[in-house]
């Protein structure tokens, strides 16, 4: 899920730099050199996977994988999906460079609304379902929220685009099942062998009284 | 698919001799003011501007066309939706759907401004070596960090793939086969969830490597840049082309492909 360039009116071009800017101040604040590696794994990790496509009848789709991204590396997705977007635009006009802002903030802004979702996990029970679950949810969350973002980015250039925006909407609903099972099977594959991988692991609460 | 964008880097000509630092400043500016053009004439001449740039640069045009390739399967659907569906009266029916030939213009408008800009990044990326590139950036005021995770993500990029493709033959030796069912599925989760792992190892064993040969979170590097009067020449050449174009598209002299865009 990206937009091409030429589409987008000036103003939503600007406003697309201007909350990239803003989000990546916020989510790079506190960040270590030594966090440098792990972001940019996930980073390409989003580059890669988006090259990855899967055979659904006649067609094909591409996984998008931004809700993972938000899974495993919390606030800090952020910085990843931008970078891996701002490679895509200047490898292959994937996307492109004056829409690297509206993008950052489309995938970027869906990785951190997954993350939120992947939080609210400890506040159930599940047992030893609980990560599939929450990851398929934070899967669904990364792409519903992207592909609102994109719908307003086009409706806010012009009416004529209202068709496409629902288009685009639709098309993602494949994309929506398929990355809410691989997003959850990779995260339950990840509790069972690597947990410390996954962002957001202990609870505040109990921080607190230890 | 190609990624190594900077194959074609060693070729000599002016593109390629010009410093990294003001192609990418004279360039993206172009870049830019295509992205805001509203009339298709207008549209058609930078396109012509972006394909004299690549045919300056000596890249073979198989590798460009690669990129224009994603570009033309991507905006394909514009061409089918837009006309289809641009609000206003429609010029006649087509099997029962209205066709306007606005929508029409707009498509066309917005794949001629695609195919341009992609051009114009293969002409910035493609002629010099990523690094460079890269480096240029950084002394272009880019954020130090930004450029040096771009830097590793970029080696990062080439590693996963190898690592994708050994272990898609691991699997496929194993008698794996991609289908639309929910096995596939939960095996490709595992599947990313592995290639995780991995990843995060070796770049874990890669960061102590280098942090135990002096690295500090600083890029240092043996390039320096140095602008010359004809650095200067092209870029008033790319400048005035620029403006000319913004210019002529500001002040109407064609029918504009949308009107009240604004």
């Amino acid at each position: 899920m990206h937009i091409a360039d030429g589409i987008l009116s000036a103003p939503v071009l600007a406003a697309g730099f201007g909350g990239t800017a803003i989000l990546a101040a916020v989510t790079m604040r506190k960040m270590d050199h030594e966090e440098i590696p792990k972001v940019s794994v996930m980073s390409a990790l989003f580059f890669v996977v988006n090259l990855i496509h899967i055979p659904i009848g006649p067609t094909s789709i591409h996984f998008i994988m931004n809700g993972l991204v938000g899974v495993i590396l919390g606030k800090k997705a952020f910085p990843a999906i931008m970078l891996g977007v701002i490679l895509q635009a200047f490898l292959f006009g994937f996307g492109g460079v004056t829409v690297i802002g509206v993008n950052c903030v489309m995938l970027g802004g869906g990785a951190l609304a997954a993350y939120f979702i992947w939080q609210l996990r400890h506040r159930f029970l599940l047992g030893d379902r609980l990560e599939m679950i929450f990851g398929a949810l934070a899967g669904v969350t990364g792409i519903f929220v992207s592909g609102v973002i994109l719908a307003l980015a086009l409706f806010l250039t012009g009416e004529e685009f209202l068709a496409t925006a629902g288009y685009a909407l639709t098309a993602h609903i494949p994309a929506l099942i398929i990355e809410a099972i691989v997003v959850g099977a990779c995260a339950s594959f990840l509790k069972k062998t690597k947990p410390d991988l996954l962002s957001g692991q202990v609870r505040k609460r109990i921080l607190k009284t230890s | 698919m190609s990624l190594e964008i900077d194959r074609f880097s060693h070729i000599e000509s002016s593109v390629q001799r010009w410093d990294p630092r003001i192609k990418i400043l004279s360039l993206g500016f172009f870049i830019f003011v295509v992205a805001i053009l509203k009339t298709i004439p207008v549209a058609v001449i930078s396109l012509l501007i972006a394909i004299i740039i690549i045919k300056i640069t000596n890249i073979p045009f198989h590798f460009v066309a690669n990129s224009i390739k994603v570009i033309v399967l991507f905006l394909a659907p514009f061409f089918l939706l837009l006309p289809f569906s641009y609000p206003g009266e429609a010029a006649f029916h087509l099997i029962g759907l209205p066709f306007a030939w606005e929508g029409l213009r707009l498509a066309i408008l917005i794949f001629t401004k695609a195919v341009t800009i992609v051009l114009t990044t293969n002409a910035i990326f493609g002629s010099s070596r990523f690094d460079i590139s890269m480096i240029a950036l950084q002394s272009l005021k880019c954020p130090k960090l930004l450029v040096q995770m771009i830097l590793f993500t970029y080696r990062y990029i080439f590693v996963f793939i190898d690592e994708v493709k050994r272990m898609e033959k691991a699997m496929r030796s194993k008698g794996f086969v991609m289908k639309a069912n929910m096995n596939t599925l939960r095996t490709m989760g595992n599947f990313v969830g592995t290639l995780l792992i991995r990843s995060f190892e070796r770049t874990e064993r890669v960061y102590s490597a280098m942090v135990s040969k002096g690295y500090q979170g600083e890029l240092h590097t043996l390039v320096t840049f140095e602008a010359q009067g004809k650095d200067f020449v092209k870029a008033g050449l790319i400048a005035i082309l620029t403006i000319a174009v913004f210019v002529t598209d500001m002040i109407n002299i064609f029918h504009p492909a949308i009107k009240g865009w604004y």
